[in-house]
C-alpha cells in the first residue's frame, strides 16, 4: 500500500515538474538593450503636391510608448545634380515641402542629418509618376462592402503599385443634444456647436501593393483595396475613401511586399522565421546600421468616392456605445422617502455647481409653454460625437 | 573419454615404439595367469615379429588369462578382448594397435586413393552440386574442426572458389546481420547482410574464418576450400560470466570497411542509455552520434551533418516510417524489444538508397526465434511492453510480436483542475513472419502501426498514426547471385480536430502514402568484385489537406487540397573492387527518375519573377495518370579506403543525392501537423553532394576505436519559407516557399571503448551549416543575400556516453550532451510605419539560445545470471537531466497590453526520476 502511494507520487511529480513548470521569462540581451533605428516613411512628391517625410526611431520591445518621433533634423532632397531642396520640421518629427516640381528626367534622394550629427542619405531614385486611378468602385457582399481600384498606365512605365487611402464618414451619437451646460447653467446648444453629426476619419493601416509585371497589358481591374463590414458604423450614414496611388519601382515593391509579411503576422511570432527590412536609406558612416524605410520619388494620383448609406442594403451598424441610456435630471427632485429635494440638474450636469462626472443634456423635460422642470441627459460618449470625429465638415465633403 | 582417447595415441605414437619386420601370418602360443599387458605384450613379441603400440595407463587394468596353442595373433587377441572394452588392430608390416573404446582402421577408406573411377565419380558430383537441391549444409558449430567446403579433390587445384552460407543465433535460430568474417591470411573480410547471409571469394586451400557478430561471442572457422560451397556458422550469444571482460563485436569493421560515416548500434548498445521516463530510444541514441543534432528536446526530428530533419530516410526493415516518434516527439516510435540494431548513414549512403539527402536510418526488426517460444515485458512509468516470438514451423517459420501502449491518461487524471481535460495516448505493433521455403528462398513479412491521440489542457485533438507493410522474398540464385525482391506499402496521417464550439467544429487532416517495389540484386564476381544492382519504384499519393465540419451543427465550410501523386524511379549499378588487400573502392551510380503525376492543376508563373499570386500566367488542368513533369538525374556514390597497416585506414567519400518529397514546416522543429509536398514544376527537387575523408584508427587489439572525419556538404534547391508563409491549406505553396543554396562542413572525432569494464564513446563535432538566399527571382533575399546559419546550425556539440559494470549485475551508465544553442530571429524593437505598429527582426538566426547541457544517469539491475532460468528480470532506475538544467525548448513573444515579452519554454526542465522493470521468459 505504501510502495503503490509511493508509485503515484513520484508520478505525479514527474508530470507535475515536466509540464508545469516550464515557462520562463526570456530576454535576451538583444532584446532588453537594442540599438534605437531610424525609421524614414514618406515619400517625395515630385509634383506639385506637399511631400511629407515623418522621422522616428524604433523603440524597445518592452517599453510601453508608442511613438519615438526624431526632431531637431535636417532634412532635405537633392537632385544627382546637387540642387538641394529644404524641407521644414513640424511637429512630431514630420518635416514637410510645398510643391517640389522636380524635373523628372534626374533621379532624387532623401538626406537626413539628425540632431546628433549622424548623416543619413536614401539611394538615388528616379522619378516614376503614377498613372491616373481609373476608377474606385465597390460591390456589395454578404458581410459587407469591397472596394476596388482599376488603373492603367499606356506609357507603360509602371509596373508596380502601391495604395493607401482615408476613409472620412458621418456618424451620430446616440442622442441628438438641442443643449449645453456652460458649469452654471443649461442653455440651449447653438446650431455650429452641433455634437450630433459628425465625420469620422481613419487612414489604412495594411500595406495595398500589386503589379502588372506579369500581365500583358498594364491593366490593374479591381484590385481590392479594403473591406468595410457591414456593421461598421462607417457605413451608418455616408461614407467616403481617397484612395491615393504610388508607382513603385521593382525594387521598392520588394521593399513593401517583405514589410508585409514581416510585419503583419504579429502574433505567431512562435518558431516562425522572419527576415530584416532592408529599405534604400543607409547611414554615411556605419553602413551596417540598419536604417528602416524606403524612399520614392514621384508624383501621386488619388481618387474619392462617397457611398451613401441608402446605395447599400438595410445593414445595421453595431453601436459604438450600446449601453447608454438617458436619465432623466430634475431642478426638483423628491429621493423616495426624503423631505429636501435635490437640484439633480446641478449635481449631474453643471460642472461648477457639483456634478462630478458631467453628463451632457439632450432635451428639455415640461410642459407646452411653461420653463424646463428638468433635462434628459446622457454620458458624453452617448452624446458628444466630438469625441470620436469632428462636427466641422471637412471641406471636401459634397451633399 | 575423449581425452584418454587423444591420450592414448600420444602414448602410442611417441612412446612405445618397437620396431620389426615380418610377413607371413605365424602362429603363436601362449599361456597367462594374470599376467598385465606388458607381460602379454612382451610375452607376444617376444614370440613373433608383431610390435604392439599401445597406452599402458589405459591398459592397467586388463589382467590377461588365456592359454592356446598355434593360434594366430588375431584369434588370441580376440580370445582376449572378447566382451571387453579394448581393441585392436593390426597392419600388414606387423604393427598391432591396442586401444580402448574405439577401434583403429588400418585401410584407407575407400575411395582415399584417386582412381580414374572416382575421378569420374567426382566430376559428376561437381555436377550435382550446381544442382543442388536437396544437399544439405552441414552447420558447422565447432572451432578445431576443419570443414572441407565443395567437392574434396585430393591436391588443391590453384584458383578461387566462393564460400556463402549464413550466419545464425545458436539458440534462436535467428539471422545475424552485420556479422563480420574476416579472414586473417588473405586480410580480406565480409560482413552479412540483414538475412545473415554472406558470400566469400577465396583462393582454394586451408584458412581460418574470424567470425564476429554485435552482441555474439567472437568465433572461429577452419576450412579447407575445395569449390564453391556453402557454410551456415552459427554463433552463440555472449553471455558474461562473472569475471570475463566482455569481448566486443565489430572489431576491424572500423577500420576495414570501405564506408564512411556509417554507425551500426546494437538494441544492448542501446539500451544502456538512460532516457527521460526511462523508455529505452532508439532515435535519443541517435543523437549521441558526433554529427548528429537535434533543434530540441522532445522533437521528432534530428539533422545529420547540416541536414534538415525530413532529408534523413527512416526504414524500419525496409518499409519507410514518416514519423518516428510518439507524443510529439517525447518517444521513438519503436519498439526497443523488437528492434535488434539500427545502422545510421552518414556519408557513404550505398546506391541502393535514394530520395533524401542527408542519411539513412535502417532499423532492423529482430527475426522470431525460429526454435523455441520467448517473450518478454516490460512495465514503465508511462508505458508497458510485451513482446513474443516462437516458431510458427521449427526451424523453417517463425513470427515475432510487439506491442507497447501508454496507460498516462489516468496519470494525467492526478494532475491538478488545469489538466483535468488533458488526455494522452499512444501505442504501437509490430508483427514479423519470416519463412524459410528452402535454402534458397525466404520468406519476410513485417507490419507495423501506431497510433498517436493527444489532447494537452484544450479541446483540440491531435491525432496521427503510421501504418507500414512490406514483404520480402530473398531469393539466392546460386553462391554468387542472390536477389531480395520486396513490395510494400506505407502510409502516415495525421487529424486535428476539434468540437469545442459545435458551430465551428473542425477536422484538419493530412495524409501521404507510398506504395512502393524494389528488387536488389548482389553478384559476387569474383574476390574482387561484388556488383550491387537493382531498382525501385516508388508510387507517392500526398493529400497534403483537408478542413472538414467536424458535427451535425458545424457551418465550416470544407476545404479540400487535391491529392498529388507522383512516381519515384531509381536503377543503380555499384561495385565494391578490391583492388590490392589495402586498397578498396566502392563506386555506384544511381539513375533517378521522377515524374509528377496529374490529376493536377499546375499554376505556371512569368519567368525571372517572384512567384506571387500576382505573377501567375495560367493555370493547367492534367488529366489523370498524365506525367506532368519529369525530373531525372544521376547520383555518384563514391567511397575508397586504403589501408596503413592493420589497424589504421584512410577513406575518402564522395556522394550526390536528390530528395523529392519535402516536409513543409514553419517552425524550426518537426510537429506533426507539418505537411508533405511532392516535387512538381514549380518546386524542383532538392539536391545535395558530400565529400568526406576519414581516419580510422583501432588501438589496444582493437578494443578502442578512433576516428576523425572531415565533411563538406552543398545543397542546392534547398526549400526554405518565405517570411509568414502560410503552408497549412495553401494551394499554392510555391508561392510561400524559396529555395536556398546551402552549404555545411565539419568535422567529427569519436572515440569508442568497446571492451572492459568501462565501455562507450565520447564524440565531439564541429560542424556548420549556412544557407543563402540570393536570387533575385525569389522575390526577398534573406540577410541581404549573405550567408546565413540554418536553425539547426550548432558549431560546437559534445558527448559522452559510459557504461561502467561494477559486477556483471550492477552497471551504471552515465551521458552528457553539450551543445551550442541554436540560432533563432529575436524581434528587437518596435515601430510604427504605413499605418501600424510593426516589430523590427534581427537578421535571420543572428542569436542564439543558451547553450544546451544534459546528463543523464541510470543504474542497471539485472536479476541473477543463470542462463537457464524461467524468467530473466531487470531493473533500471535512473535521473534524467541530473543537473536540473533549463534548457530552452523554445522561445516565443507575446504582446499584452502593448508591450512584447519574451519567453523560453523548457521541457525535462528539472531533475526527472525513473524506474523501469523488464521481464524476458
Amino acid at each position: 500500500m505504501f510502495m503503490k502511494a509511493n508509485f503515484k507520487y513520484s508520478i505525479y511529480l514527474v508530470l507535475l515538474t515536466t509540464i508545469v513548470c516550464c515557462k520562463k521569462p526570456y530576454n535576451p540581451p538583444a532584446i532588453s538593450s537594442p540599438g534605437s533605428y531610424l525609421v524614414v516613411e514618406g515619400a517625395i512628391n515630385s509634383g506639385s503636391d506637399q511631400t511629407t517625410i515623418r522621422l522616428s526611431r524604433t523603440i524597445n520591445l518592452s517599453s510601453a510608448v508608442t511613438l519615438n518621433p526624431e526632431l531637431h533634423a535636417i532634412v532635405a532632397v537633392q537632385s544627382d545634380q546637387n540642387i538641394n531642396f529644404p524641407l521644414t520640421e513640424t511637429t512630431n518629427g514630420y518635416y514637410v515641402s510645398g510643391g517640389l516640381n522636380l524635373d523628372n528626367s534626374h533621379k532624387y534622394r532623401l538626406s537626413i542629418k539628425t540632431s546628433n550629427n549622424e548623416q543619413y542619405y536614401s539611394d538615388y531614385v528616379p522619378v516614376l509618376n503614377s498613372p491616373p486611378i481609373d476608377s474606385v468602385n465597390f460591390t456589395i457582399t454578404n458581410n459587407g462592402i469591397n472596394i476596388y481600384s482599376n488603373t492603367h498606365d499606356a506609357t507603360n512605365n509602371v509596373k508596380y503599385y502601391r495604395w493607401d487611402f482615408q476613409e472620412t464618414w458621418i456618424f451620430h451619437s446616440n442622442y441628438d443634444s438641442g443643449f449645453y451646460s456652460n458649469g452654471d447653467t443649461v442653455l440651449a446648444r447653438p446650431a455650429n456647436e452641433q455634437i450630433y453629426t459628425c465625420w469620422g476619419n481613419d487612414t489604412s493601416s495594411t500595406i495595398i501593393i500589386n503589379s502588372t509585371a506579369k500581365l500583358s497589358k498594364n491593366v490593374l481591374i479591381d484590385n481590392l483595396l479594403t473591406s468595410v463590414p457591414s456593421t461598421s458604423i462607417k457605413l451608418g450614414s455616408e461614407y467616403s475613401i481617397l484612395v491615393r496611388q504610388y508607382a513603385l519601382t521593382a525594387d521598392a515593391y520588394t521593399f513593401w511586399t517583405n514589410l508585409k509579411k514581416n510585419t503583419e503576422q504579429l502574433g505567431s511570432i512562435f518558431d516562425a522565421q522572419p527576415s530584416q527590412i532592408n529599405g534604400n536609406i543607409h547611414s554615411a558612416t556605419n553602413p551596417l546600421e540598419p536604417v528602416i524605410g524606403y524612399i520614392s520619388v514621384g508624383t501621386t494620383s488619388s481618387q474619392r468616392i462617397f457611398i451613401k448609406n441608402r446605395q447599400l442594403p438595410a445593414w445595421l451598424p453595431t453601436p459604438a456605445y450600446p449601453n447608454c441610456q438617458l436619465d432623466t435630471e430634475l431642478y426638483v427632485y423628491y429621493a423616495p422617502g426624503a423631505k429636501t429635494p435635490v437640484n439633480q440638474v446641478n449635481e449631474f450636469i453643471n460642472y461648477n455647481k457639483g456634478a462630478q462626472f458631467p453628463l451632457i443634456p439632450v432635451s428639455p423635460i415640461s410642459r407646452p409653454g411653461s420653463p424646463p422642470l428638468g433635462y434628459t441627459a446622457a454620458e458624453p460618449v452617448c452624446v458628444d460625437c466630438t469625441l470620436r470625429g469632428t462636427n466641422i465638415q471637412p471641406v471636401f465633403w459634397k451633399y | 573419454m575423449r581425452k584418454t582417447y587423444l591420450l592414448s595415441f600420444c602414448f602410442l605414437f611417441f612412446l612405445q615404439i618397437v620396431s620389426a619386420q615380418q610377413s607371413s601370418v605365424k602362429l603363436i602360443s601362449v599361456n597367462f595367469q594374470q599376467a598385465t599387458i606388458a607381460q602379454f605384450v612382451n610375452d607376444i613379441e617376444s614370440k613373433s615379429n608383431y610390435h604392439f603400440y599401445f597406452d599402458p595407463v589405459s591398459f592397467d587394468s586388463l589382467k590377461v588369462t588365456l592359454q592356446v596353442n598355434d593360434k594366430p595373433l588375431k584369434s588370441i587377441l580376440d580370445a582376449v578382448f572378447k566382451n571387453t572394452n579394448f581393441h585392436y588392430a593390426i597392419t600388414n608390416q606387423q604393427q598391432v594397435f591396442l586401444t580402448k573404446g574405439r577401434q583403429i582402421k588400418t585401410d584407407l577408406a575407400p575411395g582415399f586413393i584417386v582412381t580414374a573411377n572416382t575421378q569420374a565419380k567426382q566430376i559428376l558430383a561437381v555436377a550435382d552440386y550446381t544442382n543442388d537441391k536437396d544437399k544439405k549444409v552441414a552447420d558447422a558449430t565447432t572451432e578445431n574442426k576443419i570443414y572441407e567446403i565443395g567437392i574434396k579433390t585430393n591436391s588443391i587445384k590453384p584458383g578461387t572458389a566462393t564460400l556463402s552460407g549464413y550466419i545464425r543465433d545458436i539458440k534462436s535460430g535467428e539471422a545475424i546481420g552485420g556479422a563480420s568474417i574476416y579472414v586473417a591470411s588473405t586480410k580480406s573480410g565480409v560482413s552479412t547482410d540483414q538475412f545473415g547471409y554472406f558470400t566469400l571469394t577465396l583462393s582454394r586451400g586451408r584458412h581460418i574464418l574470424n567470425i564476429r557478430g554485435l552482441g555474439m561471442r567472437d568465433t572461429r572457422r577452419q576450412i579447407i576450400l575445395f569449390t564453391d560451397g556453402k557454410l551456415n556458422i552459427e554463433m552463440q550469444e555472449q553471455i558474461n560470466s562473472l569475471k570475463e571482460v566482455k569481448i566486443s563485436a565489430d572489431k576491424v569493421v572500423n577500420v576495414r570497411s570501405v564506408e564512411l560515416g556509417v554507425t551500426r548500434l546494437d538494441i544492448k548498445n542501446i539500451k544502456q542509455i538512460p532516457t527521460a521516463f526511462g523508455e529505452t530510444d532508439v532515435l535519443k541514441v541517435v543523437l549521441t552520434l558526433p554529427g548528429v543534432t537535434s533543434v530540441g528536446e522532445a522533437t521528432t526530428g534530428f539533422n545529420v551533418r547540416g541536414g534538415s530533419a525530413d532529408e534523413n530516410l527512416i526504414l524500419l526493415d525496409g518499409a519507410t516510417i514518416y514519423n518516428p516518434a510518439h507524443f510529439f516527439g517525447f518517444f521513438a516510435a519503436f519498439n526497443p524489444d523488437i528492434v535488434k540494431d539500427i545502422e545510421l548513414y552518414k556519408s557513404s549512403i550505398p546506391e541502393k538508397f535514394g530520395g533524401r539527402l542527408s542519411s539513412v536510418l535502417e532499423i532492423t526488426n529482430r527475426e522470431g526465434n525460429k526454435k523455441i517460444f520467448t517473450g518478454s515485458a516490460g512495465i514503465g512509468l508511462l508505458t508497458s511492453r510485451f513482446n513474443i516470438e516462437g516458431p510458427i514451423v521449427k526451424d523453417k517459420t517463425s513470427f515475432i510480436f510487439g506491442a507497447r501502449t501508454t496507460y498516462s491518461d489516468w496519470l494525467l487524471n492526478l494532475l491538478p483542475q488545469a489538466y483535468k481535460n488533458s488526455s494522452a495516448s499512444f501505442n504501437d505493433a509490430n508483427l514479423d513472419i519470416s519463412h524459410q521455403i528452402n535454402d534458397k528462398n525466404n520468406i519476410y513479412l513485417s507490419s507495423y502501426i501506431s497510433n498517436d491521440k493527444f489532447r494537452l489542457n484544450s479541446d483540440t485533438t491531435y491525432a496521427y498514426s503510421n501504418k507500414s507493410i512490406v514483404l520480402k522474398w530473398k531469393h539466392n540464385f546460386n553462391t554468387k547471385l542472390f536477389s531480395l525482391i520486396s513490395a510494400g506499402f506505407d502510409k502516415y496521417q495525421y487529424s486535428i480536430s476539434s468540437t469545442a464550439n459545435p458551430v465551428n467544429g473542425y477536422s484538419l487532416a493530412s495524409n501521404i502514402s507510398q506504395s512502393n517495389f524494389k528488387a536488389d540484386f548482389t553478384y559476387y564476381l569474383s574476390n574482387k568484385h561484388t556488383i550491387n544492382f537493382g531498382l525501385s519504384s516508388i508510387l507517392y499519393h500526398n493529400n497534403a489537406g483537408s478542413f472538414e465540419p467536424d458535427g451535425s451543427r458545424s457551418l465550416v465550410i470544407p476545404q479540400v487540397l487535391a491529392q498529388e501523386q507522383a512516381l519515384e524511379s531509381a536503377l543503380y549499378l555499384g561495385d565494391k573492387y578490391d583492388v590490392t588487400p589495402n586498397l578498396s573502392i566502392s563506386a555506384g551510380v544511381r539513375f533517378n527518375i521522377y515524374n509528377y503525376l496529374g490529376p493536377q492543376t499546375v499554376d505556371s508563373y512569368a519567368p525571372n519573377l517572384p512567384k506571387e499570386p500576382n505573377n501567375v500566367l495560367d493555370s493547367i488542368a492534367y488529366q489523370s495518370g498524365k506525367i506532368i513533369n519529369t525530373y531525372a538525374a544521376p547520383d555518384i556514390r563514391l567511397s575508397a579506403r586504403y589501408l596503413l597497416n592493420d589497424d589504421l585506414s584512410i577513406k575518402a567519400g564522395y556522394n550526390t543525392l536528390h530528395q523529392y518529397l519535402h516536409l513543409l514546416t514553419n517552425s524550426t522543429s518537426i510537429s506533426p501537423t507539418d505537411v508533405y509536398k511532392l516535387s512538381d514544376p514549380n518546386i524542383k527537387p532538392e539536391y545535395g553532394d558530400q565529400a568526406s575523408l576519414g581516419i580510422f584508427k583501432n588501438a589496444k587489439a582493437n578494443t578502442i576505436e578512433m576516428s576523425v572525419e572531415v565533411y563538406y556538404k552543398r545543397l542546392r534547391n534547398y526549400l526554405d519559407y518565405k517570411s509568414g508563409a502560410e503552408l497549412v491549406l495553401n494551394q499554392h505553396i510555391e508561392q510561400a516557399v524559396i529555395s536556398d543554396q546551402g552549404k555545411a562542413y565539419g568535422a567529427e572525432f569519436l572515440l569508442k571503448k568497446t571492451a572492459g569494464k568501462l565501455n562507450g564513446w565520447i564524440s565531439y563535432t564541429y560542424s556548420r551549416t549556412l544557407l543563402k538566399q540570393d536570387d533575385p527571382a525569389a522575390g526577398q533575399f534573406i540577410n541581404g543575400g549573405s550567408w546565413y546559419p540554418a536553425s539547426w546550425d550548432k558549431p560546437s556539440a559534445f558527448n559522452f556516453t559510459g557504461n561502467y559494470k561494477f559486477t556483471h549485475r550492477y552497471s551504471i551508465s552515465l551521458d552528457i550532451a553539450y551543445s551550442t544553442g541554436r540560432p533563432i530571429t529575436l524581434p528587437i524593437a518596435k515601430y510604427g510605419y504605413a499605418g501600424s505598429e510593426r516589430v523590427f527582426y534581427s537578421d535571420r538566426n543572428e542569436y542564439r539560445i543558451p547553450d544546451y547541457f544534459r546528463s543523464d544517469f541510470s543504474i542497471n539491475i539485472e536479476g541473477n545470471h543463470k542462463v537457464h532460468q524461467k524468467t530473466h528480470n531487470s531493473w533500471t532506475v535512473g535521473v534524467y537531466n541530473l543537473t536540473g538544467r533549463q534548457n530552452a525548448y523554445s522561445t516565443f513573444f507575446t504582446e499584452q497590453g502593448g508591450v512584447i515579452s519574451g519567453y523560453k519554454l523548457s521541457i525535462f526542465a528539472t531533475p526527472i526520476p525513473f524506474i523501469n522493470y523488464n521481464i524476458r521468459f
